[in-house]
């Protein structure tokens, strides 16, 4: 599997030259996997640079398919999806997977983002390709794009957000941003979601100074990041949704923290990676 | 009055070093008259940089007052809205014009951008304190000693343009809108784009020609002129639906109503900073080959002029 980081800003992005090099758009994820299908996670403002980067593919000529893992419906992870491509092109197909009571629910909080108050779109009805929105059952077991996917709630100040668990022929990859853990970290279910991952993309918004301060938006420093990797005994912690008033060498010292963090709490085999736009992983 | 650039470009923000030079932040600009508290149009993300910086003034100990009119509610021109600090610190006054719609009061509108499950912070939380006024086109009032009025674009779901007069100089901040002369856009989603050029039905063409007409009254002589230029001809003939203007047209309307200097802005996010630099080159020449006496500058962020009385 290959990861590609398209948005890693939390928030609301930040476009300035002193984000240039992590980059300022927000939440988006692409997992490319070994067997070539395409799994999307998180639908901030990268999504509309992926979605140029497909329409050289199947995807330009409406023969794409592709899953779409929605953590939660906070704009910064859906504000790109107005404005990816692939969506306008009639023959795509796109299977969303998002947290709601239903499937309905699900498919009426983007229907909201599609608001004529809001989006020249009117509604999601205008998007030319097929979405089939999906709720998504905690703890249940899918097959999507030929791989196994779980998703588990995680808190995120006053709402949820899901952490999603991939995994395709022994190879695991888990996506876990938005998290503000109560005291005692992950809950035993979310910890066993991430336990022994290949790797662990992690919420890491903060220094826990400024954590301190802003506690109940329900975000993770990299302390947090960091105890959980041990904890779940990954091999490879990314960190992942900075916050916006962070600019470049602000996350090269977060970064420095995290993983000065991993070795103090004994994760010195730990792998660290700092997300940055454009780059990618091989998992 | 001093008049500053916080965002700049259109539809959604465009983070990158392609953008660095004119900035990738969607529109908001701030109008400082003289002496007086800033009015600030429009609350795309470049609001949020605004807010910090107000912040430092007294608006950090809850004393300032601002007043934010709303070109139209999609969400390039209010994302920035629940960003703005001040909103947060009680002792604060502030006041959100914008246009009256038919069918949702103007606060249910800014209250469900931030309801739940869409951001964390309902806008019922808010400490400072939030006064929201709905206007109709032609409306004319007062901002201590500016005067300000109004009058309506060409833009799905409808936009309005603002006109502000202190310290004896006068802007007109007109985005977003389509040129009057291939499509009338209100409240109907138009899905398939017009041809453009073909003739119009009568009562559409006349309807169009009066919205210009106003809005070239509104911009007469004014001393700066800020247009929606986010497409190419190129581009306009692909979309001429979206409700979105080119330089052409702009030149046409400042001609028209004797403006000093017209400024293009509401960039395509697309648009790189040298390509953007190419627009301006280009447009210059237009200028000056048609002998037009005014200004072009394209807008970018952290761009300052003073206009009118210096103190």
């Amino acid at each position: 599997m290959r990861l590609h980081f398209w948005g890693v800003r939390g928030s609301i992005p930040a476009p300035g030259p002193d984000t240039n090099r992590y980059g300022g758009n927000t939440s988006c994820v692409s997992l490319r996997t070994a067997a070539g299908e395409l799994i999307i996670i998180d639908m901030g403002t990268g999504l509309m640079h992926l979605g140029n980067s497909l329409l050289p593919t199947d995807f330009g000529k409406g023969k794409g398919r592709a899953t779409i893992l929605l953590s939660h419906a906070h704009w910064d992870h859906i504000q790109g999806l107005g404005f990816f491509a692939p969506v306008f092109i009639p023959g795509n197909q796109f299977t969303l997977f998002g947290h709601a009571k239903s499937s309905s629910m699900l498919e009426g909080i983007l229907e909201g983002q599609m608001n004529p108050n809001f989006s020249p779109l009117y509604t999601l009805k205008n998007l030319g390709a097929t979405v089939e929105v999906r709720a998504l059952v905690p703890g249940e077991r899918y097959e999507a794009s030929g791989c196994h996917v779980t998703g588990r709630p995680n808190p995120h100040g006053s709402t949820t957000a899901l952490a999603f668990r991939i995994e395709e022929g022994g190879r695991s990859f888990v996506y876990a941003s938005d998290v503000g853990y109560a005291d005692g970290g992950p809950s035993a279910e979310v910890l066993a979601l991430y336990r022994g991952a290949d790797v662990l993309l992690h919420d890491c918004t903060y220094t826990p100074d400024d954590q301190l301060t802003r506690k109940n938006r329900g975000f993770s420093s990299y302390e947090d990041a960091a105890a959980a990797a041990v904890a779940a005994k990954v091999k490879h912690l990314v960190m992942f949704h900075y916050d916006q008033d962070y600019g470049d060498d602000d996350v090269d010292r977060l970064k420095a923290a995290c993983r000065a963090a991993l070795d103090r709490h004994g994760g010195k085999s730990i792998a660290l990676t700092a997300a940055a736009e454009g780059e990618e992983l091989d998992i | 009055m001093k008049v500053r650039f916080w965002g700049v470009r259109g539809s959604i923000p465009v983070p990158g070093r392609q953008t660095n030079r004119y900035g990738g932040n969607t529109s908001c600009v701030e109008v400082r008259p003289r002496g007086a508290w800033p009015i600030i149009i429009d609350a795309g993300t470049g609001i949020r940089r605004l807010g910090k910086s107000l912040m430092e003034t007294p608006f950090g100990d809850g004393g300032g007052t601002a007043h934010i009119l709303i070109s139209h509610t999609h969400w390039d021109h209010i994302q920035g809205l629940p960003f703005f600090a001040p909103f947060y610190t009680q002792g604060n006054t502030m006041h959100v014009f914008a246009r009256q719609r038919e069918d949702q009061h103007l606060q249910a509108v800014f209250a469900s951008q931030t309801e739940d499950p869409y951001f964390p912070v309902p806008l019922a939380s808010l400490r400072a304190e939030i006064n929201f006024h709905e206007l109709v086109e032609g409306t004319q009032f007062s901002i201590g000693d500016a005067r300000v009025s109004c009058t309506r674009l060409n833009h799905p779901w409808v936009a309005m343009a603002y006109r502000i007069d202190a310290d004896g100089a006068s802007i007109v901040y007109a985005s977003d809108t389509a040129p009057f002369s291939d499509v009338l856009l209100e409240n109907e989603y138009i899905k398939t784009p017009p041809k453009v050029g073909a003739p119009l039905p009568q009562s559409v063409a006349e309807k169009l020609a009066s919205m210009r007409e106003a809005l070239v009254a509104m911009c007469d002589g004014a001393d700066l002129l800020i247009y929606d230029t986010q497409f190419t001809p190129e581009e306009y003939k692909q979309q001429p639906h979206w409700g979105h203007s080119t330089p052409e047209d702009a030149i046409a309307v400042a001609r028209e109503a004797r403006v000093k200097t017209l400024c293009l802005y509401h960039h395509a996010p697309k648009r790189t900073d040298d390509q953007q630099d190419a627009i301006l080159v280009a447009t210059r020449e237009q200028l000056a080959r048609a002998g037009d006496s005014f200004d072009v500058v394209a807008a970018f962020e952290g761009m300052e002029l003073t206009l009118g009385d210096e103190d």
